[in-house]
């Protein structure tokens, strides 16, 4: 079943790259490929043995590079289910959005990329997935970007792979000390065998590789110029699925393999998440006030807050933050891929996401796609009841009473401050809200003749609304399925 | 019947939904999903008045499972007592009138579908913290309240003034709901479950942490219930429309913090400390409030400061043990504060203005307005038999009983705030209603349709009628409210109601008086100077303007300039420095062979000459 | 020491085939009508084919050992490492071969007949240093390798940047070899033997007791390791490469870059791995040096060079230093670095081979070969520019190009294993300076061309024997990205 999750979106880069379709028949061709592969990703979950969360299932175990040690082992369990859910989804909302063959093809390989780093169970194998997406996304900025997208592409997959050639190196200091890649069977040890230096060395290279990816202060300043040079796709994937492969390889590999390392690492960890959600807010609340601030930037930054709640989820090294973590790279996923189509929507009507330009009264000019932004917004700041708050509220409850061993004052000191970020979430969010959607419509928009969102956009969007109110009104969507995985791998 | 209680919040929730998708299209227009909603819960509510009646200490609970956190799994449901019955009637009553209300007050509003869907909302949100069962279920509750309320004050977002204010509601709330959520994780973790039933059980020892977690909890009180220092919102909020200040800040949101901490009682009660900064802070706030209100020439503002004020009174009631006392104040205050909004709606809506400056007479041209007013200025000054009073003398002596510093400062300020609220009282009722008009001439003043006058007559009868279960033989407040151990039952002394009503009677005729003097002055001009720190609300927006609002403006423009400045370039140097790098080494590369053997010979030699040494030794 | 010795022909078929084939095509050239010496190339491409095949063929069977002394120890082994050369290199040779096709047009002005006889007599020297088992043959082969490239790259008719490379390159050729020559020499003197083994067990001996004697082998040591050094174009010993290649006809350029370091890359781990196994602890940190500059040196200068040629040029100073680092591990990990440098060698045979094709066919329309005569290559000649492209994502080692990826997978996993994790760090901070110029060079290639565009000086030749080479090279690579497994293995088994 997995090996078709991967080899339909493969299959389908290759037609779309080779096969010279008119753009119109290459986005339904596109869209089918991407729908398919939801539905398989779907099928996988309707087959998922709930009650059995913590194993991997629906595996594909292969002799490959016997030589290396490698195997081609695949397998999804209640870590990776949601993730490769959400992949699958956000791919077919954007495909629905592409026009063009080569930008169909080159989302199609990003799946493949997305959906196997999320499926890999092996470290090699992991790894190179891990590096498939950086080409494709890459193209994604490079070509379709915005007036200063060259250097921004370059930026982002030279840090990325600065990061993954060290996490790389990681890896390979864990298979020297252990004899194998498996991911299973590191996680089954807990690191067994394998000093606490060994282990603090894998685990430093590796935070580097996954922090770079999350992203993690101050190893985020390629994520800003990135997300704001990107087409909507681009952006909608990078902040959607890309920087949860980060905090997923935290999850996944740090904190089952090398629990000695988490342990050592987590206050570290903790301090830089921190550092980064207080970083991002006021980097934000300065955009939100600034002149001639885009948009896109605005939301760019504050990924990298939401991702800091998931950072320091994962620090705490409790069941509780991890999940925290799980849900909020869900949430973040729903809700900024969301706000970043919204933003799209604006870019293509307005030709500008220069808050400043834009002037005020969105939701006077156009009511539907003003009032989207709202509620995505509102989500976004982690209002109860909404997707983002279950994240940002197990993160700190985690952080609250860190797992035992960490220093109480410090995670405490640390729940203090990111609660303060959660204000000034707030702030922001809502002095960018106050400036765009309220207000008055400005005289260079008055005469415009401007549409509000289409039937196509709110097909695109809806699921993603729906989803951000669900999962914020039972989050047992999603806490349910991680639940015991995350109990396996602390042990 | 207490186990449809889940329909309170339910219904008014749905009927927001259908409001706002289908509003327009309903026949009868987006008014009716919203009556029908909150109607029928207000039908519920009375059923569930009626089951809880007599055996208000029984708690009906049920919930089902919600989602698992880490270990323990959290659960989602209702838990219903004498208290939620009741404070659930008192929001229904609320809240329909101000639907009834508005359909005439906000007619001909363009985005009025939105509106009614809004308030529906904030309805559901308020009786979902009511019945609430979890800690987490009663967060999302409160939090979708801070939403409605900034949805709703900022309704008129066209404005400067509602977008500013509707920020101002929301963060300054938010604020303090950082310092709840942390509260409610301390006192879950203590009581080891975040179920309001465990969390109330047994508080345990009166330990260190519980009471840190009771004060964190507090921090989202008085946000939510405009207490100092967190009061600064409620003024600016009055910039929404007028019956959502009826609801809203009036017998809704800014009730559920006082009755959160009633709800939790048992955690403060073992946590003193926290109780006696709620009494702090209670007195600072009460007595300044009043003053302000004094001193406040904008009619809605005046009833703004005078919520802050009231409301402090039942913060003081609970801090005081006099539990039921403050649930009885927070009920009769509903009553006569929401008439006293909507009333004040009806004026602005024929004068159109909010100034007192500009009003003046309007007794003769809006009788219905003028007499229901003068009700709940009756009950808001506390002159018996109207409600107000009884519920605050019940405060007054339950400080009196309580005794020791907290009771007698809190008994102090009480009567010394029941003078100034006289006074403020009476000033705004000669300034709007006596004396001659002094507004523009052209305005034709005529009294306010039946749909906005009957929901007055309806209040102001509750203003008096609250008032029966106190008197000699009256029907028992104890029927529907439990203390919970510990507490002080409510009692009102005579002497403690002749003493306030001399007070009243006192300060209302010393404001009479000087407003006789000269009709067209205001009373309040004798302060002289001294009303300037009054008007400025003694400063306190300036000062956090200066003090945090600035400062952290500053830090945020610093931490761009760095993030792009500092780290970028630390970066984008690095790579600069790559090719710099390599286009020193490239120099070496100049095409000359000497250069190249030299420099090759020279390595040769460095590295044999080590490495053989290395050996040698 | 008895004289008479059995000489066992099939050991040596390879560099028999390919000597005898160079001098079957010097005769045809001096005899056959100029009108027929287009077919000296096939004729060329059939014998190196056919050594190929020879190759194979001894390379399934089991080792064959010629040249032996009775004293045991013999010069010449055809075993399983010498044959993984041999295949490497004469594939290499093939490939080139088809990328020299254009350069016998006359506009080349490059003589077929000699060229291609020296080329084969370059690869028979080889084909002989890797299956050279004592230090004269090993440095007779060397020699043989040189001695015609040095012609080989100044060839061109009247094109002074050629002889100026040829010089450049003969000057350190020289003194290169003559180091080689006096470390041997002291190796020998320290030793009193010329075979390798010998040499092994005697500096066991020696290494046991310090001074003056030891000093002299490890002086030797090194010595023989800058020799070697300059074969494989490491740094410091790199000079040359730059401009012999930017001088060279780009195919010769190919053909130094892949077989010549391919033969020096034999040379260097027989003498290592057997020879002075016993001083690994002397060699091992200088290899380690030598790798950490020659990759950083490369990528940093590669950086910012705007010729096509010269850029390649660095990219394999850079791959040098990625090849060295394996050899670099600790002694008890020496053969899985042996492994690891072999499987890296013929992935980066392929995928360099392949972009020096590419370079070939820009050359045709773009002879100026800057980095921005490419621009808008995409939609001049769309195959080339994509194939361009996959050999640089592969040299850069990320996916499309997972060869690339896995070859770097393979040597810093070797590095860890022998204990010498800071080179993989530097390795790993290596690669993305590497990203940065491959990737420069492929986006060029896919940007809108210029509105003045040169007008195409191609002329009628057809260069499919080019594209069939540059189609080769992609093929393997495509099939060592999806499953490398048999280069593994047989690196596996070649590994001492």
């Amino acid at each position: 079943m997995i090996a078709i999750l991967l080899g339909l979106p493969a299959l389908g880069a290759l037609v779309l790259g080779l096969v010279p379709l008119p753009s119109r028949s290459a986005r339904i061709v596109g869209t089918a490929f991407a729908a398919a592969t939801f539905v398989v990703a779907v099928v996988v979950a309707a087959r998922f043995d709930y009650g059995a969360g913590a194993r991997m299932q629906d595996v594909v175990d292969d002799r490959w590079l016997p030589a290396v040690g490698v195997r081609f082992h695949l397998g999804v369990d209640g870590i990776s289910l949601p993730l490769v859910l959400l992949t699958a989804l956000l791919v077919v909302l954007c495909a629905a959005t592409v026009a063009d063959r080569l930008m169909m093809s080159v989302v199609l390989l990003l799946e493949v990329g997305m959906l196997g780093t999320f499926v890999a169970l092996d470290l090699v194998l992991f790894f190179v997935f891990f590096e498939v997406v950086l080409i494709p996304m890459y193209v994604l900025i490079a070509v379709w970007g915005g007036p200063r997208r060259r250097p921004a592409a370059t930026k982002f997959i030279l840090f990325t792979l600065l990061g993954s050639g060290l996490m790389l190196v990681g890896f390979l200091v864990m298979y020297g000390a252990t004899g194998t890649f498996d991911m299973t069977a590191l996680a089954r040890a807990h690191g067994r065998g394998v000093t606490a230096g060994t282990q603090l060395l894998a685990g430093t290279l590796m935070m580097v590789g996954f922090g770079v990816k999350s992203p993690m202060w101050p190893l985020h300043t390629w994520l800003p110029d990135a997300h704001t040079e990107a087409p909507t796709v681009g952006s909608v994937l990078l902040a959607g699925v890309l920087l949860k492969m980060g905090t997923y390889g935290f999850v996944r590999i740090v904190v089952p393999d090398l629990p000695s390392a988490a342990h050592d690492l987590a206050p570290a960890l903790g301090c830089l998440a921190v550092a980064g959600i207080l970083w991002a807010c006021l980097a934000c609340l300065a955009l939100a006030r600034g002149e001639h601030a885009d948009l896109k930037r605005l939301i760019a930054f504050s990924s990298v807050g939401h991702m800091g709640f998931v950072l320091l989820g994962i620090a705490t090294l409790t069941s509780v933050g991890i999940q925290g973590a799980l849900i909020g790279n869900v949430a973040h996923g729903v809700i900024t891929g969301l706000l970043f189509f919204l933003v799209g929507g604006v870019k293509d009507r307005f030709h500008t996401s220069d808050v400043t330009d834009l002037g005020g009264g969105l939701l006077a000019k156009l009511p539907a796609l003003g009032g989207l932004l709202l509620v995505a917004s509102i989500a976004s700041l982690g209002l109860p009841g909404l997707a983002g708050f279950w994240g940002e509220m197990l993160a700190l409850l985690g952080s609250y009473s860190p797992a035992a061993g960490l220093s109480r004052p410090l995670f405490v000191t640390l729940t203090g401050l990111a609660a303060a970020g959660t204000v000034l979430t707030a702030v922001y969010f809502l002095a960018m809200l106050r400036r765009v959607d309220f207000g008055v419509v400005t005289d260079r928009w008055r005469g415009e003749r401007i549409t509000d969102a289409a039937a196509v956009d709110l097909v695109a969007w809806t699921p993603l609304v729906v989803l951000a109110v669900g999962i914020g009104v039972w989050p047992g969507l999603v806490l349910r399925v991680s639940e015991s995985a995350v109990r396996g791998l602390l042990g | 019947m207490t186990h449809a209680a889940w329909l309170l919040p339910a219904l008014p929730a749905l009927a927001a939904v259908l409001g706002l998708f289908a509003g327009t299209r309903v026949a009868g227009g987006p008014a009716v999903p919203a009556l029908a909603g909150t109607g029928v819960a207000f039908v519920v509510s009375l059923l569930l008045l009626g089951a809880v009646e007599g055996s208000p200490a029984t708690v009906h609970e049920s919930a089902v499972a919600w989602t698992p956190i880490g270990g323990q799994t959290l659960h989602v449901g209702t838990r219903v007592d004498g208290l939620v019955a009741v404070v659930a009637v008192m929001v229904c009553v609320v809240a329909l009138l101000v639907q009834v209300y508005s359909t005439a007050y906000m007619a001909g509003d363009p985005r009025y579908s939105v509106y009614a869907a809004e308030v529906s909302l904030f309805t559901a949100a308020m009786l979902l913290v009511v019945v609430a069962s979890n800690l987490f279920e009663l967060l999302v509750g409160w939090e979708l309240m801070g939403l409605c309320s900034y949805l709703l004050v900022g309704h008129y977002w066209q404005t400067e003034g509602a977008r500013a204010a509707a920020v101002k509601a929301f963060v300054t709330t938010r604020f303090g709901d950082a310092a709840f959520l942390i509260g409610i994780f301390v006192v879950g973790g203590h009581a080891g479950s975040f179920e309001i039933g465990d969390v109330v059980r047994s508080p345990g020892s009166h330990g260190a942490v519980l009471t840190a977690g009771a004060v964190l909890l507090l921090g989202g009180v008085i946000g939510k219930s405009a207490q100092f220092p967190l009061h600064v919102w409620l003024p600016d909020a009055m910039a929404g429309p007028t019956p959502i200040s009826a609801l809203i800040h009036a017998a809704t949101m800014v009730a559920a913090g006082i009755f959160v901490v009633a709800r939790l009682y048992p955690v403060f009660l073992a946590a003193p400390v926290a109780l006696t900064v709620l009494g702090i802070i209670a007195c600072i706030t009460m007595l300044g409030a009043a003053l302000v209100a004094l001193a406040e020439d904008d009619l809605k503002r005046v009833l703004a400061w005078s919520t802050v004020s009231q409301l402090a009174y039942m913060a003081a009631g609970l801090a005081v043990r006099g539990w039921t006392a403050g649930i009885y104040h927070l009920l009769t205050h509903a009553a006569f504060k929401a008439l006293l909004f909507l009333a004040a709606g009806s004026v602005l809506r024929t004068v159109g203005t909010n100034l007192m400056s500009e009003m003046g007479g309007l007794r003769r041209a809006m009788p219905v307005t003028f007499v229901t007013a003068l009700v709940g200025a009756a009950a808001l000054a506390g002159l018996p038999p109207f409600a107000g009073a009884f519920s605050k003398d019940g405060i007054l002596d339950a400080a009196h009983e309580r005794g020791g510093a907290l009771g007698t400062a809190v008994y102090a300020v009480g009567l010394a705030t029941v003078l100034v609220t006289a006074a403020y009282v009476t000033r705004m009722v000669v300034r709007t209603f006596l004396g001659d008009y002094r507004g523009n001439a052209q305005t034709r003043l005529h009294e306010s349709p039946l749909v906005m006058t009957a929901p007055l007559v309806l209040l102001a009868t509750a203003a008096v009628g609250l008032g029966l279960p106190v008197l000699p033989d009256g029907w028992g407040v104890a029927r529907w409210l439990d203390a919970p151990l510990g507490t002080t039952e409510l009692h009102v002394a005579a002497g403690g109601v002749a003493l306030s009503t001399g007070l009243v009677l006192l300060a209302g005729a010393a404001v009479y008086a000087l407003w006789r003097r000269n009709p067209a002055a205001d009373p309040v001009a004798v302060l002289g100077r001294a009303r300037r720190p009054l008007a400025a609300a003694f400063g306190v927006d300036a000062f956090y303007d200066r003090a945090i609002v600035r400062p952290l403006h500053a830090l945020a423009r610093g931490v761009l300039r760095v993030d792009d400045g500092g780290l970028d370039a630390a970066v984008e140097g690095s790579g600069a420095t790559a090719s710099g790098l390599g286009g020193g080494l490239r120099r070496l590369q100049n095409g000359n062979v000497q250069a190249y053997a030299s420099g090759l010979v020279i390595a040769v030699l460095a590295l044999v000459i080590g490495v053989s040494l290395a050996v040698a030794r | 020491m008895s004289l008479t010795q059995s000489i066992d022909y099939a050991a040596i078929s390879p560099p028999l085939v390919v000597v005898v084939t160079a001098v079957v095509v010097l005769l045809a050239d001096l005899f056959v009508p100029p009108s027929l010496r287009r077919l000296l190339a096939p004729l060329a491409l059939t014998g190196s084919l056919g050594a190929l095949g020879v190759t194979a063929w001894l390379a399934t069977g089991g080792t064959r050992s010629t040249f032996c002394l009775a004293g045991g120890g013999c010069s010449y082994v055809a075993d399983d490492f010498a044959t993984y050369f041999q295949i490497v290199v004469l594939a290499a040779l093939v490939v080139v071969l088809l990328l020299s096709f254009p350069l016998f047009d006359e506009r080349e002005r490059v003589p077929s007949g000699e060229f291609l006889a020296l080329l084969l007599m370059s690869v028979s020297g080889m084909l002989v240093v890797a299956a050279g088992r004592d230090l004269l043959t090993l440095l007779i082969g060397l020699e043989v390798v040189s001695l015609p490239a040095f012609v080989l790259v100044g060839l061109r008719r009247g094109d002074p940047r050629g002889v100026e490379a040829a010089l450049k390159f003969f000057i350190f050729s020289v003194v290169s070899t003559a180091l080689t020559v006096y470390g041997i020499a002291l190796a020998y003197g320290a030793t009193g033997s010329i075979e390798l083994h010998h040499i092994a067990r005697a500096l066991t001996t020696l290494h046991a007791g310090s001074g003056a004697m030891s000093a002299t082998a490890a002086a030797g040591v090194v010595l023989v390791l800058v020799g070697f050094g300059f074969k494989v174009a490491a740094v410091p010993f790199h000079f040359w490469a730059p401009d012999t290649y930017q001088g060279a006809p780009v195919p010769v350029a190919a053909f130094l870059s892949v077989a010549s370091k391919a033969a020096g890359f034999a040379g260097l781990i027989v003498l290592l791995t057997v020879a002075f196994r016993p001083y690994a602890d002397v060699w091992g940190p200088a290899v380690g040096v030598l790798a950490a500059v020659s990759m950083t040196v490369g990528n940093l200068v590669a950086l910012r060079q705007r010729h096509v040629v010269r850029l390649l040029a660095w990219s394999t100073v850079a791959h040098a230093g990625y090849l060295l680092m394996p050899l670099a591990v600790a002694s008890g990990h020496l053969r899985d670095g042996v492994r690891a440098t072999l499987a890296y060698l013929g992935i980066y045979a392929a995928m360099n081979l392949g972009a020096f094709g590419c370079v070939v066919l820009v050359r045709r329309t773009r002879p100026r070969l800057a980095v921005d005569d490419l621009r808008g290559l995409v939609s001049r000649a769309p195959a080339t520019a994509v194939a361009f492209a996959f050999f640089l994502t592969a040299l850069a080692g990320l996916p499309p190009g997972v060869a690339g990826l896995f070859a770097k997978v393979v040597v810093l996993r070797a590095a860890v294993d022998g204990h010498v994790t800071w080179l993989a760090v530097v390795a790993a901070v290596n690669t993305v300076i590497g990203l940065a110029y491959y990737l420069r060079l492929a986006a060029v290639m896919f940007l809108p061309a210029d509105a003045a565009e040169p007008a195409d000086v191609r002329d009628g030749t057809r260069d499919w024997p080019v594209a069939a080479g540059v189609a080769v090279a992609a093929a393997v690579t495509v099939v060592l990205s999806v499953y490398p497994q048999p280069l593994l293995h047989l690196a596996d088994l070649a590994a001492f």
